[in-house]
C-alpha cells in the first residue's frame, strides 16, 4: 500500500463541538450569508426586505440568547466562556443591532439623493455584530484579537461605503489607527503568551496568581494590551481618532459603532482585566485610574467647544468611556463594579443611540444638498427645533438630560450605580473626579436644549423641506426614548440582571 | 540560540514599523509599515513557542491567524485607499483633512 | 557561537536593514520590494525557530500575496516617487525616530530584564501534523471564526472598490 494512503486511514481526531454554547453567533453568522445571497440574487430587494430580514435574525439569535440563558461553562477548549458578562452583553448588543438597523433602513438620504449605504451594509451589520458577540464571549486572547478584527473590518466598511467624502476620509482614519492599535495589542498579546505560556484567559489567570512568577514582562504585555482595549474604547490619550470618525460616519453607522462597540470593548476589557488578571490588580489600576480621569476631563472639556452635534457626541462618548473605567478600575476588587459597568453599558447604549437618531431626522430637515462634504449636523441646525418638530425636540431633550445623568432618566441611575462601585472599592477620589466631570458635561448638553428651545430659527422656515417618510426611524426614536425613561424608572430588574454577569468565568 | 536573538530582532522591526507609521504621509507606506509592525509580532509569538516548547503550538498557531487577518486588513485597507484616491487623486493622509485630526 | 547563530545573526541583520529601508526609501517601489526582502528573512528566521510550516505560510502569503496587493495598490494609485510626496515634515520624522527609539529600547530593557539569559534549546521542527491537530482541536472556533472575517472582508473590499 502506498504510504500516503496508509496514513489516511488512520482515525482523524474530531473536535468538541458545542453547537449550543455558540448558537446566537451562528444565528448571525447564517443570517449574515442569507442576506449576502439575497443581495446578490435580487438586487431589487427594497431596503424594508432586507432590514426585515435582518431582524428576523437578530430576533433568532435573541432566542438563542433567552435559551442559553443559565448556561454557564466554558466551552471549544477554553475559547469562549458563557457567563453572566456574555449574556448580558449578547442581550444589549442584539438590541442595539435591531435599533442600528432601523436606522440603517431608513437611510442617510431623501428619496432622491444619491447617497444611501449599498445594501450590504446589512450583512457587513450582522458580521459586524457577530465580531462584537463573540468578543464578548471570548475567553482565549486569539479570539480576542479574531473577534475584533472581524467587527473592527466591518466598521471600517460600513464607515466609508457611501459617496461622502467625509465619510471615506473617516474611514481611512479609523482604518489606518485601529490597525495601529491592533499591532499594539498583538505585541502585549505575544508577551503575555511569552510570559504565561498561554494564550487563554483560565490559564493567564492563573499564572498572574502565582507569586513567586517574575512579573516585569507580563507587565509590560498588559500594558500593551491596556493600549490596545483604551485605543478601541476610545479613551484618552488614544482618543483622537474618535471625533473625526464620528463626524465623517453617516449618523446610522456612527450611533451603531458608539453604542456597541463601546459594549464589546468594555465586555473584553472585564473579562480580561477584572478577570483574567485580576491577581494583578495593584499594578493595573493606576494606569486605568490614571486614564479615567484624562478620558473624563477631556472629553467632557473638549465636548464644551465644539459646534458639531456629531463631534460633540463623540467627545461625549469619550467622557462616557471614562465613567466606564472607572467601573473597570473598581471591578477587579469588588463584583459590584462588574454588575455596575454592565448597567451602565446597557443605558448608555440606548441613549446614544437615541441622540444619533435626532440627529439623522435633523438632518434630514434642510433643502437638499447633493455637494455636501458630510451630513448636516451643525448646532445652527437645531434653533428653535422645539417650535418645529416639537416632538423631535422632546425626545432631543430625554436623550440629553439622560447622558447629563439628571434623575429619574436612566443615565442618573448608571452614573449612580457605577459611582457607588467606585467608592466601595477606595476609589473615592476618582468618583469626586467623575462628579466634577458630569457638571462640566451639564453645560453642554443643556446648551444643546436651550440651542433648541429657547432661540429663534434661522433663515426662512419656508425653505425648510419636510423630512419625508420616516416610519423605520419613528419606530427607532420611539423604543430607545421609551427604554430610557422606562430604565430610569424601574432601575432594579435590569440592575439585578447584571448582577448576575458579576460572576466572571476567566 | 539565546532567546534574546529573536526578541531583539522583532523588537526591531516593530520600532522601524512604528516610525514608519509615524513618519511616513503615503497611505500605501504606511499600510507596509503596519506589515512590519504585525510581522514583528510574528516573530515574537514563534520564539516563544520554541522557548517554551509549548505542546499545543499556540504560538505557531497564532502566527498562522495573524497572517491571515493581515492578509484581509490589507485587502481592505487598499480598497480605501483606492476609493479615495479616485475622488481626490491623492493618497496623502494630511491632504485628507476634510474633517479636523 | 554555532552555526545555527550564526545564520540567525545573519538573516537578522539583512531583515534589519531592510526594515529600516522599507520606512525610509523615497521611492514607494523600492519600498515594497525591501518589505519582500524583510518578510523573506523573517521567513528564514521561522525556520531556524523549528517552524517550517509557518515559513511556508509565510513566503506564500505574505511575500506571494500581500506583497503583490501592496504593489497592485502602488500602481493604481501612480506610484509617487520623492521625500516630499512620501514623508512627513522634517520635525514629523524626529518626533517619530524618537518614539521609535524609545519603543525599541524600553522593549529590550523589558525583555533583556525577564528573558537575558534564557536559551531556546535545539528541537526538531514542529511537525505541520501537530500544528493541524492543534488548529483543528484546540482552535476549531477561532478558525471558522477566521472565515467568516474573510467573508466580511472580502464583501467589503468588493463594496468598497467598486464603482457605481
Amino acid at each position: 500500500m502506498h504510504p500516503l494512503a496508509q496514513a489516511t486511514t488512520q482515525p482523524l481526531p474530531l473536535p468538541e463541538v458545542d453547537w449550543r454554547a455558540i448558537a446566537p453567533e451562528l444565528a448571525l453568522a447564517v443570517a449574515g450569508v442569507v442576506l449576502l445571497l439575497v443581495v446578490a440574487f435580487w438586487p431589487r430587494a427594497g431596503r424594508g426586505v432586507l432590514a426585515g430580514l435582518t431582524l428576523a435574525g437578530l430576533a433568532a439569535a435573541a432566542a438563542l440568547t433567552v435559551w442559553n440563558w443559565d448556561l454557564e461553562r466554558v466551552a471549544f477548549e477554553g475559547a469562549v466562556s458563557l457567563d453572566g458578562i456574555t449574556r448580558y452583553a449578547r442581550a444589549v448588543l442584539l438590541a442595539v443591532g435591531a435599533l442600528a438597523t432601523l436606522m440603517v433602513a431608513q437611510g442617510d438620504s431623501r428619496e432622491g439623493e444619491p447617497d444611501d449605504s449599498p445594501p450590504e451594509v446589512f450583512p457587513l451589520l450582522l458580521f459586524a455584530l457577530l465580531g462584537m458577540v463573540l468578543l464578548a464571549a471570548a475567553s482565549d486572547l486569539l479570539v480576542v484579537f479574531i473577534a475584533l478584527e472581524i467587527l473592527s473590518l466591518s466598521l471600517y466598511v460600513m464607515a466609508g461605503e457611501t459617496r461622502r467624502l467625509a465619510a471615506q476620509e473617516a474611514a481611512m482614519k479609523y482604518f489606518l489607527l485601529g490597525a495601529f492599535s491592533s499591532a499594539f495589542l498583538l505585541y502585549g498579546i505575544a508577551l503575555c503568551y511569552g510570559a504565561t505560556g498561554s494564550t487563554n484567559l483560565l490559564e493567564i489567570a492563573d499564572a498572574t496568581g502565582d507569586p513567586t512568577a517574575d512579573g516585569t514582562l507580563l507587565l509590560a504585555g498588559v500594558g500593551l494590551l491596556a493600549v490596545g482595549f483604551l485605543f478601541k474604547v476610545s479613551a484618552v490619550p488614544f482618543h483622537m481618532w474618535t471625533p473625526d470618525v464620528y463626524q465623517g460616519t453617516p449618523t446610522p453607522v456612527a450611533a451603531f459603532m458608539a453604542a456597541a462597540t463601546k459594549v464589546a470593548g468594555f465586555a473584553v476589557f472585564l473579562r480580561v482585566f477584572a478577570g483574567a488578571l485580576g491577581g494583578l490588580v495593584v499594578s493595573w489600576r493606576p494606569v486605568i485610574a490614571g486614564a479615567a480621569v484624562l478620558t473624563m476631563l477631556v472629553g467632557a472639556a473638549l465636548a464644551v467647544v465644539q459646534t458639531d452635534l456629531k463631534r460633540m457626541l463623540a467627545y461625549s462618548s469619550i467622557s462616557h468611556a471614562g465613567y466606564l473605567l472607572v467601573g473597570v478600575a473598581a471591578a477587579a476588587t469588588v463584583p459590584a463594579g462588574v454588575s455596575a459597568s454592565m448597567f451602565y453599558l446597557l443605558t448608555y447604549a440606548f441613549m446614544v443611540m437615541g441622540a444619533f437618531m435626532v440627529v439623522q431626522y435633523v438632518s434630514r430637515l434642510g433643502p437638499p444638498d447633493d455637494d455636501a462634504i458630510g451630513e448636516r449636523s451643525s448646532l445652527e441646525d437645531y434653533r428653535g427645533l422645539a417650535r418645529r418638530h416639537p416632538w423631535a425636540a422632546g425626545l432631543l431633550a430625554v436623550f440629553m438630560l439622560a447622558l447629563t445623568g439628571i434623575p429619574p432618566l436612566s443615565g442618573f441611575w448608571a452614573k449612580y450605580y457605577v459611582f457607588l462601585a467606585g467608592i466601595e472599592a477606595g476609589l473615592t477620589w476618582l468618583v469626586v473626579v467623575a462628579v466634577i466631570s458630569s457638571v462640566i458635561s451639564a453645560f453642554f448638553y443643556l446648551r444643546v436644549l436651550v440651542v433648541a428651545y429657547l432661540q429663534e430659527p434661522v433663515g426662512d422656515p419656508g425653505a425648510e423641506t419636510a423630512p419625508g417618510r420616516t416610519p423605520a426611524l419613528g419606530v427607532a426614536l420611539g423604543l430607545a426614548g421609551l427604554l430610557t425613561v422606562a430604565i430610569g424608572l424601574a432601575p432594579e430588574a435590569l440592575i439585578a440582571a447584571a448582577r448576575s454577569a458579576e460572576r466572571i468565568l476567566g | 540560540m539565546p532567546l534574546m536573538y529573536p526578541l531583539v530582532f522583532a523588537a526591531f522591526l516593530f520600532s522601524a514599523g512604528v516610525y514608519g507609521v509615524l513618519a511616513r504621509r503615503n497611505a500605501v507606506m504606511v499600510l507596509m509599515s503596519i506589515e512590519l509592525m504585525l510581522n514583528a509580532v510574528n516573530v515574537n509569538l514563534v520564539a516563544f513557542n520554541a522557548y517554551l516548547r509549548d505542546e499545543l503550538v499556540s504560538g505557531q498557531v497564532f502566527a498562522l491567524f495573524v497572517i491571515a487577518v493581515a492578509a484581509a486588513e490589507v485587502g481592505i485597507g487598499l480598497a480605501i485607499v483606492l476609493l479615495i484616491f479616485r475622488n481626490r487623486e491623492t493618497v496623502n493622509i494630511d491632504e485628507v483633512d476634510l474633517l479636523r485630526w | 557561537m554555532n552555526g545555527q547563530e550564526v545564520a540567525f545573526l545573519i538573516l537578522a541583520v539583512i531583515g534589519g536593514l531592510a526594515g529600516l529601508l522599507v520606512v525610509t526609501s523615497r521611492n514607494v517601489v523600492h519600498a515594497a520590494l525591501y518589505l519582500v526582502v524583510a518578510l523573506a528573512s523573517v521567513a528564514g528566521v521561522y525556520l531556524l525557530l523549528a517552524a517550517p510550516f509557518v515559513a511556508f505560510v509565510q513566503v506564500i502569503i505574505y511575500v506571494g500575496a500581500i506583497v503583490v496587493l501592496i504593489l497592485f495598490g502602488i500602481m493604481l494609485t501612480r506610484a509617487p516617487v520623492g521625500r516630499r510626496v512620501l514623508d512627513n515634515t522634517l520635525r514629523a520624522r524626529v518626533g517619530a525616530f524618537v518614539v521609535g527609539a524609545g519603543v525599541f529600547i524600553m522593549f529590550t530593557v523589558f525583555l533583556g530584564g525577564a528573558f537575558g539569559d534564557e536559551r531556546i534549546e535545539n528541537q526538531g521542527a514542529t511537525a505541520t501534523e501537530a500544528l493541524g491537530e492543534s488548529l483543528f482541536r484546540n482552535y476549531v472556533l477561532p478558525f471558522e471564526a477566521v472565515s467568516v472575517l474573510l467573508l466580511a472582508a472580502l464583501i467589503g473590499a468588493i463594496v468598497l472598490a467598486r464603482r457605481d
